[in-house]
C-alpha cells in the first residue's frame, strides 16, 4: 500500500506522486513472488528509487526545480506490518478504536511540538504547518523513517492518508469512526467528511485503509491448518502438514506408482488366498 | 471461501469390474463407496481424492489436479499406498481386509470387504452413557486381537478412535481406516508424520515421534474405552500435558463399572508412556482374566418372582 501526496508549492507535484506510487507498486509486483525477502530493504530501495526516478524525470524535462512528494508505504506479510515514510503523509495503526502507532511527520511543526515550544492547538493553525523537511524528489536525499516489525492482530486497521485528512480529523477520532466499520463504506464517507470540514480552501484528501482479519501466530508456517482444505466431516482430525513436507518433493513417478500397486496386489493375493 | 466438496461417482457407475451402488462416506482425503463386484458381492471401495488438491465437478469422472498440486497429489497417493500395503499384509477377522487395489480415472482405488454394521462412534452416540461393561469387555478383547495382529506385522495403527472401529451386526469389532498406519516399529524415525485425532491421540503423537510405539495405540484404546463411558472424547493429550483436567475413570464412574475396568482405562491413559501397558498382550491378559472373577459389581435388586427363579436356574445350568 502506498500513499504519495505531491507538493503543491512545487511544480509537477502530482507527477512526483505518480512516479512514487508507480515505482513502489511495480517493484512490489516484480519482487513479491509471493514473498518479499527483506521487507525493510524493499521499502528503502523502493523509496530511494522513486526519489531518483523523480530527479531523472525533472532532468529529462529540464525542469527548474524538481517536483516533490511525500510518501508512506506499508507492506504486510505473514500478519506482520512493515512501513516507511518520508514527509507528512501518515500511517495510523488502529487497534480496538484507539491509535496504537503512527508515523512522525518530517515537519518543523512536529519538532517544535515535541520540544514543547508550541502546543497541539497552536500547531493546527501554525503558518508553517505544511512545511516539511524531507520528501522524495528535491535537492536533498530523503530522510526515511522505518517502523518496527509490527505483528498485527485480528481487527487491526492500518490507515494511510495525506495531511488533507489528518489535518481536519485527528487520528483518535478516525480510530473511533473506523472501529468495526466496513471500510469499503467508511473510508469514502470519512474522505467526504474531511473535504466538507476542509471547506473550499481544504487540501486534497487521499486515504488507503486495510483491516487485518487474521492474527499473527508464532510459528504458524507450514503446519497451518486451513478450514478451507477440510471437508465438513473432518473437523476433528488434524492432518498435519499434508503435502508441505520437504519429503514430498520425492514424488512418485508413473513407474513407482505401477510398482507400488503391483506390490500391493501381490501381497493381497499372498495373504488372501483363502478368499 | 469454502472449499467445494468433490462430487462422488454416480450410482450405477462401472468402475472396472465393480458397480458403484452408493456413497458411504466422504472424507477430506477420500470417498468411500459401497459397490458390487462381478459376483454381486458387496464391497467397500475407497477412492483417493484429496479435497484440497483434486477437484471433480459434477458429471465428471476424472478429477482435475492443478499442475502446482501434482507433487502433493502424488505424495498423498504414496500415503494411500502405505495404507494399502499395511492392510494387504493383514488377514485377521478383526481387521478390515483388502480385496483389490487398482488404478483408474487418474487416481487409485482400494477395494475392501464390506459388512453391515455401524461404527463404534455411532454406537456411542446412540447409547450415550449407557454402554455395559460386558459390551466393552467383549468388544475390546476382540479388538485387541486385531491390534495384536497389526503390531505383530511391525505396524502401528496410530489413529485408533471410535469412528475407526466398525461393529458388525453381531457386535464383533473390525479395525478400519489404516490411513495413518506406519511401519514405525521398524524404523528408528518414522518418515511420515501420523495423522491424529485430538482426544484419542497419545502424547507421543504431539511430541518427539521416536517415542511412538505400541503404547501409543494403547493410549488410544484407553481413550476409546473412556469415550464409551463418557459418551464423548476425553481431553486431548496436548492439553492434558499442560493442565490435566481429565477426571480419572476411577473417580468419575466409581461404583457404576468394576474398579478393575476403570483401573485399566486409567492405566492406558497414563501420560507417561512408560506407565502404560507396554504391549497389547499385557493389556489383553488383564482385560480377559478379570472377566471371570470381577464382572457385575452393581447388582440390581431383582424381585424374586417365579420367572426370575426360573431364569436363574436356566442360567446356572
Amino acid at each position: 500500500m502506498v500513499v504519495a501526496d505531491g507538493m503543491g508549492g512545487h511544480h509537477f507535484g502530482e507527477i512526483a506522486a505518480q512516479i512514487a506510487a508507480q515505482t513502489l507498486t511495480e517493484s512490489f509486483q516484480r519482487e513479491a513472488k509471493p514473498d518479499i525477502i527483506d521487507p525493510f530493504r524493499f521499502l528503502q530501495r523502493g523509496m530511494s528509487n522513486a526519489h531518483y526516478a523523480i530527479l531523472d524525470y525533472s532532468f529529462a524535462h529540464k525542469l527548474d526545480d524538481s517536483p516533490r512528494t511525500t510518501c508512506v508505504a506499508c507492506l504486510i506479510q505473514d500478519s506482520i506490518a512493515y512501513w516507511a515514510h518520508t514527509g507528512d503523509s501518515r500511517l495510523f495503526l488502529m487497534r480496538g478504536g484507539k491509535v496504537a502507532a503512527q508515523t512522525r511527520d518530517h515537519s518543523r511543526i512536529r519538532l517544535l511540538m515535541e520540544e514543547g515550544v508550541i502546543s497541539e492547538a497552536q500547531a493546527a493553525t501554525h503558518p508553517d504547518r505544511n512545511k516539511i523537511y524531507s520528501c522524495l524528489g528535491g535537492d536533498v536525499a530523503p530522510e526515511i523513517d522505518f517502523s518496527r516489525k509490527t505483528p498485527l492482530e485480528r481487527g487491526d486497521i492500518i490507515l494511510m492518508c495525506s495531511d488533507g485528512l489528518w489535518g481536519v480529523m485527528p487520528g483518535e477520532e478516525l480510530a473511533v469512526v473506523l472501529k468495526g466499520a466496513n471500510l469499503m463504506q467508511a473510508i469514502p464517507q470519512v474522505i467526504k467528511d474531511a473535504e466538507k470540514r476542509g471547506g473550499p480552501k481544504g487540501d486534497n484528501v487521499s486515504a488507503v485503509a486495510v483491516c487485518w482479519e487474521q492474527s499473527y501466530q508464532e510459528g504458524l508456517g507450514d503446519s497451518a491448518i486451513s478450514t478451507q482444505t477440510m471437508s465438513p466431516g473432518e473437523v476433528t482430525t488434524k492432518l498435519e502438514e499434508f503435502g508441505r513436507q520437504p519429503g514430498y518433493k520425492a514424488e512418485m513417478t508413473e513407474e513407482e506408482i505401477e510398482k507400488a500397486i503391483g506390490e500391493i496386489r501381490s501381497t493381497i493375493e499372498k495373504y488372501n488366498s483363502k478368499k | 471461501m469454502a472449499q467445494q466438496a468433490n462430487h462422488a461417482l454416480p450410482n450405477g457407475y462401472r468402475l472396472e469390474e465393480y458397480t458403484i451402488e452408493r456413497q458411504l462416506s466422504l472424507g477430506g482425503f477420500s470417498i468411500v463407496y459401497v459397490a458390487r463386484d462381478a459376483a454381486n458381492v458387496e464391497v467397500a471401495i475407497k477412492e483417493y481424492l484429496p479435497n484440497s488438491l483434486a477437484l471433480r465437478g459434477e458429471g465428471q469422472t476424472h478429477p482435475v489436479v492443478a499442475p502446482e498440486h501434482l507433487g502433493a497429489f502424488r505424495y498423498g497417493m504414496k500415503c494411500f499406498f502405505e495404507e494399502g500395503r499395511a492392510l494387504a499384509k493383514l488377514s485377521h477377522p478383526n481387521v478390515i481386509r483388502v480385496l483389490n487395489f487398482f488404478r483408474s480415472n487418474d487416481t487409485v482405488y482400494m477395494v475392501m470387504e464390506y459388512e453391515h454394521g455401524r461404527t463404534l462412534q455411532e454406537f456411542i452416540v446412540k447409547h450415550k452413557g449407557h454402554i455395559s461393561e460386558r459390551f466393552i469387555r467383549g468388544v475390546f478383547t476382540r479388538l485387541l486381537n486385531g491390534l495384536r495382529e497389526v503390531h505383530s506385522c511391525k505396524l502401528l495403527h496410530l489413529d485408533l478412535k471410535p469412528s475407526n472401529i466398525y461393529l458388525r451386526t453381531d457386535n464383533t469389532p473390525v479395525l478400519i481406516d489404516f490411513g495413518a498406519a506406519r511401519q514405525t516399529l521398524m524404523n528408528e524415525q518414522p518418515i511420515l508424520k501420523p495423522m491424529y485425532t485430538p482426544g484419542f491421540a497419545s502424547p507421543e503423537h504431539y511430541g518427539p515421534r521416536r517415542d511412538l510405539g505400541p503404547w501409543s495405540d494403547i493410549y488410544s484404546v484407553g481413550a476409546t474405552m473412556y469415550a464409551c463411558l463418557a459418551g464423548s472424547a476425553p481431553q486431548a493429550a496436548d492439553g492434558r500435558m499442560e493442565k490435566d483436567e481429565l477426571t480419572p475413570a476411577m473417580v468419575r464412574w466409581e461404583g457404576q463399572y468394576s474398579d478393575h475396568l476403570l483401573e485399566i482405562i486409567d492405566w492406558c491413559l497414563s501420560l507417561n508412556h512408560l506407565y502404560r501397558p507396554q504391549s497389547v498382550l499385557a493389556l489383553q491378559k488383564t482385560l480377559v482374566t478379570a472377566v471371570a472373577d470381577n464382572v457385575p459389581v452393581v447388582k440390581k435388586e431383582v424381585p424374586t418372582t417365579w420367572i426370575n427363579r426360573l431364569v436363574d436356574k436356566l442360567r446356572n445350568q
